[in-house]
């Protein structure tokens, strides 16, 4: 029976070990909350348009949300036609653009990342910068997602990027979209930009094409991917959809440090 | 070779699977809780590091959102824990047993993961690191799990055969 007295004693120690790491954490043993949830679809809509980006004349485009003095960054590697990435902007972005983007917290800047599997991903990044050019981009690229599963059967994105703006800038858009018909630029598999039978490349893919290539220095291996910086410190990339009380809890946890 | 050297093999090896198989648990362990770069050791960095976690638990979507965050909070220590008790030897057949478990765990997420399709942020060996969950999976299903099935099994012949373990009773 000698054995018992360290075994209790390495379990004691253990034990307080654990205890004092959990006793440290005390949100994470609080259950998740349904803030994010609660929201109403009709709070989700005007998100974007709470913290729409500002007007740009028709120089580079705006595909970013609140002001790039926040504490924290977080750029968002997406492709328009991918479902994961419409599930991360319903689900995660609007209420974060809605709450810490809204108030000052967080800053989050959209990357083009089409992939090549989708047919007309690359025309709707096509059509999302040039409405970002017009500052139309909060509203386009939420109608894009909201209508992803009509258009991507059809191809007909004009109608959905039509109907999310004013018809003075939807005409400023479609001057820029013309010549860029035909499938648009996705980030090829083996590295580079490609474009699908019949496409070819048109101005608004200089836009495009420096989000495919600073994606693929992340690496970008599946979208949506998102990376954070935080006090000029950039954190390592990730993947995959995670939901908006996860990803706030993370946030508090580094706004209080 | 006589039985009490084969019980003194037996022994050697599981000494060293068990220290090998504690160290992947602690390291795992340290590597979720270390604080990122630039921050000190403090229950909030490691906090900070924690919710980091959550985020890469949630990537895998195999659990509910409530029980997310208490998992990727309780799962490092439970891991340091794990890996100590290896180590101290105490118990050996019920450490390796639950290790086995944990990792059988482990592999069935991943494999799930990678059945549909889902871009994970894996966090087993730090934070946000990006992987391909069929190359973790056969890294995870052919050096630790045997490990760790090597073990358990040593574990319990070695429990089976004190005479073995004790060469000086056949002296």
């Amino acid at each position: 029976m000698v054995w018992l007295r360290p075994a209790s004693l390495f379990l004691t120690v253990a034990a307080a070990l654990v205890l004092a790491l959990l006793l440290g954490s005390p949100t994470a043993l609080r259950a998740q909350g349904t803030p994010a949830a609660s929201s109403t679809a009709a709070t989700h809509e005007s998100a974007a348009h709470a913290v729409a980006p500002a007007k740009s004349a028709l120089g580079s485009p705006v595909k970013s949300y609140g002001s790039p003095s926040a504490p924290v960054k977080l750029e968002v590697f997406t492709d328009y036609q991918c479902p994961s990435c419409r599930t991360f902007f319903e689900q995660t972005l609007r209420p974060l653009i809605n709450d810490y983007v809204a108030s000052g917290k967080v800053y989050v800047l959209h990357h083009d990342y089409p992939l090549s599997g989708h047919q007309y991903s690359g025309m709707a990044a096509r059509w999302a910068n040039a409405a970002a050019r017009v500052g139309q981009f909060g509203n386009v690229e939420g109608a894009l997602y909201d209508n992803q599963m009509m258009w991507e059967m059809t191809g007909d994105l004009k109608k959905y990027v039509s109907a999310s703006m004013p018809a003075a800038d939807f005409k400023r858009v479609e001057q820029q979209m013309e010549g860029c018909d035909g499938p648009g630029p996705t980030a090829a598999p083996s590295g580079g930009v490609a474009y699908p039978p019949g496409g070819h490349a048109c101005p608004l893919d200089a836009f495009i094409t420096p989000d495919i290539a600073l994606g693929m220095k992340v690496p970008v291996q599946a979208t949506p991917t998102y990376r954070i910086t935080y006090k000029g410190q950039v954190l390592p990339a990730a993947s995959g959809a995670v939901s908006w009380a996860i990803l706030r809890q993370f946030f508090d946890s580094l706004l209080a440090q | 070779m006589t039985e009490s050297s084969r019980g003194r093999w037996v022994r050697s090896l599981l000494v060293i699977g068990r220290v090998v198989l504690a160290a992947i648990f602690i390291v795992a362990a340290i590597a979720k809780m270390k604080p990122l770069e630039g921050m000190p050791w403090t229950l909030g960095s490691v906090r900070v590091s924690l919710s980091m976690f959550a985020v890469g638990v949630d990537s895998y979507q195999l659990l509910p959102p409530w029980a997310v965050s208490p998992f990727a909070h309780v799962l490092p220590p439970f891991e340091l824990f794990l890996g100590l008790w290896l180590l101290s030897g105490i118990a050996l057949r019920v450490s390796s047993i639950i290790s086995s478990l944990l990792l059988c765990a482990f592999i069935g997420a991943l494999a799930s993961a990678y059945e549909r399709g889902v871009g994970i942020s894996c966090g087993c060996f730090g934070q946000g690191v990006l992987i391909n969950a069929k190359t973790e999976l056969i890294h995870d299903s052919l050096l630790f799990l045997p490990l760790a099935f090597a073990v358990t099994i040593g574990a319990f012949l070695l429990h089976r055969k004190p005479n073995t373990a004790a060469p000086s009773h056949a002296d």
